[in-house]
């Protein structure tokens, strides 16, 4: 049952053909909720992946183990352990990162992207391979959320990751670190994708060059 | 495994995960429980210095509307000021703030806001101002040493004339509004509290 | 805070979907049809009253008096999901017709947000029983209301030029923001 694509293209589809916010639209909640700054985007994108990378060894490696019928009560309880175990070491070494990210943390459980992979790739494939697929797709997630984090900081508060760029001829667009400007930039972000993945553009594109 | 009857072999699978997980997070938190409790600490430590004059201790204390701190120096049993936690509505939702009181309860020393989810850039002006280059604090700087009888009143676009005035926060009336209203109340009853105690050790 | 603010506030205020982005996945995906909007508004509306109820409980009765807070999210986590199997098959029993505009939505909430977050929020808040109860009415109904009110502007705008590359998703991430600035005005009523 394993995939056919190389070891390669397993780890590069989630950074942007199959990116799970740009391209399924997964794990919407926390990419709207925490982006008001790049920090609390890298910071979540981090802790998102850990949970994704160990839950997927875990299922990977117990995946002939786990009878069809209840196995998705057992993923649920391996990815929130995982979840518990991050929260809690936010806690315990990153105070204010844990303060600032509040429940929005303890929610990747219910993430539809880690849930997603592991019912899509992590129960059908190897230990490694789907180490891969996850490191992927965690990465394309951290992009997603640092992008959008960077675009709303700049433009809500005139900083990039907490040092402020923008002088003070800038008036920061309060709206931008509030939730009308998560949708806004992330639909806007959406099409830009959409427009730069059009396949008749990039017809026209080579046909010009 | 094949021999195994399924829901044996289920209730077992999900059985060991649980172990496993239970496992896990016990180990775990017997790490980082220790560190957690101390962050909280010291966390309380820092709000009540920031609201508090200079102290060598303080104790908490229970009475019926929460907990107070009481703070000494100089191992002497007079306190040089009482601080407690006033909780509630802002503008959006809950405020959290440490209010610190001298030890006869007529002057604030200080109060800080620890948790609020007011608007940005107008309401969040009850914690910093960062358009106010020269005081981004200035708001709730002012507080010290306003005097909380009859009660605290915010004046707008003015500044403060009386020993119980504040200014308010231009754009943010409700916010600043919010934060004197939730002093107010709370003041009375730590007041209360403070006297069914045995009041004032003078 | 008193049952009304409580209410008031996850409902309107700060409403779930439209300022903690709780429960955008079916906000996204069901919000096509005012039907089936209102039919999973109702469906997650009941699983949060008895989630509030259930992992209250929990909280106050087994995790806190046993010094096993650290399985909080584990045990919250499996409530849910086997609450929602339990809902399922109840419904099924008790009434047909119940269960065919329900049923379907019903394994789509184990994974929605919106009710673990209910669970996280009211212990955060420290809610009491009541509070909490009254805190799990009040997201539920602002949810539906979200998804009703989304699903009513998408049923316009598939009359609507939307320009290509703004069709689907991109489209309503922005109706999204207009509502969510919409729903600011609600900011100090209470």
């Amino acid at each position: 049952m394993s995939s056919s694509l190389s070891l390669k293209a397993e780890f590069v589809k989630g950074i942007w053909k199959e990116n799970p916010v740009m391209a399924s639209l997964l794990g919407l909640c926390p990419t709207l909720a925490v982006t008001n700054a790049a920090n609390n985007g890298l910071a979540m994108g981090l802790a998102t992946t850990f949970v994704l990378l160990s839950s997927s060894l875990m299922i990977s490696a117990l995946r002939n183990f786990i009878p069809h019928q209840v196995r998705i009560a057992g993923y649920i309880v391996i990815i929130a352990t995982f979840v518990t175990v991050a929260d809690r070491f936010l806690a315990a070494y990153f105070p204010s990162i844990s303060a600032s990210l509040g429940p929005y943390i303890p929610l990747i459980v219910v993430n539809c992207l880690i849930l997603g992979r592991q019912e899509a790739f992590s129960s059908k494939n190897g230990i490694g391979r789907s180490l891969l697929d996850s490191l992927g797709m965690g990465i394309g997630f951290i992009l997603v959320l640092v992008v959008l984090g960077i675009i709303r900081e700049i433009l809500g508060s005139g900083s990039i990751f907490g040092m402020a760029v923008l002088g003070d001829w800038f008036t920061p667009w309060m709206v931008m670190i509030l939730p009308p400007g998560a949708f806004l930039t992330l639909g806007i972000l959406i099409a830009l994708a959409n427009w730069y993945n059009d396949p008749s553009r990039s017809k026209e594109r080579r046909a010009v060059s | 495994m094949s021999k195994m009857n399924l829901s044996t072999r289920m209730i077992l699978v999900l059985t060991l995960i649980t172990v496993l997980s239970g496992g896990i997070l016990a180990g775990w938190d017997t790490i980082t429980k220790p560190k957690i409790a101390f962050h909280r600490q010291e966390a309380l430590k820092a709000a009540i210095g920031d609201v508090l004059p200079a102290h060598d201790t303080y104790m908490s204390e229970e009475t019926e509307f929460g907990t107070i701190y009481i703070a000494t120096r100089d191992s002497s049993e007079q306190p040089v000021g009482i601080a407690f936690m006033a909780v509630g509505s802002g503008f959006q939702g809950e405020l959290r703030i440490m209010v610190g009181l001298s030890p006869d309860m007529t002057q604030l020393t200080g109060i800080k806001v620890l948790e609020q989810i007011e608007t940005p850039g107008l309401g969040t002006k009850i914690v910093v101002d960062p358009s106010n280059k020269q005081d981004p604090y200035w708001f709730p700087a002012q507080f010290k040493g306003v005097h909380v009888s009859p009660e605290l009143v915010v004046v707008k676009n003015a500044k403060p004339t009386h020993t119980n005035e504040v200014q308010g926060i231009t754009g943010a009336t409700i916010s600043s509004k919010a934060v004197t209203d939730i002093l107010n109340k709370q003041i009375a009853d730590i007041k209360t509290a403070w006297t069914s105690r045995g009041g004032p050790e003078s | 805070m008193s049952y009304f603010l409580i209410f008031f506030s996850a409902a309107i205020v700060n409403n779930f979907v439209l300022s903690y982005f709780l429960g955008i996945c079916p906000f996204v995906g069901v919000s096509k049809r005012v039907s089936s909007a209102v039919s999973m508004g109702m469906a997650v509306t009941f699983v949060m009253l008895i989630t509030a109820v259930v992992t209250w409980l929990i909280y106050h009765l087994i995790l806190v008096p046993f010094d096993i807070v650290i399985l909080q999210y584990v045990s919250f986590i499996l409530v849910i999901a086997s609450l929602v199997q339990l809902v399922e098959m109840f419904i099924r029993k008790v009434s047909k017709s119940l269960y065919d505009t329900l049923g379907i939505f019903l394994p789509l909430i184990t994974t929605n947000c919106a009710i673990l977050g209910l669970a996280l929020f009211s212990v955060l808040r420290d809610y009491s029983f009541m509070e909490s109860v009254v805190f799990g009415l009040g997201a539920g109904a602002g949810f539906t209301l979200a998804l009703v009110i989304m699903a009513g502007i998408r049923e316009e705008l598939e009359l609507a030029p939307v320009p290509k590359y703004f069709q689907g998703a991109a489209i309503t991430m922005i109706v999204a923001g207009g509502l969510a600035l919409a729903f600011m005005g609600f900011a100090g009523m209470i």
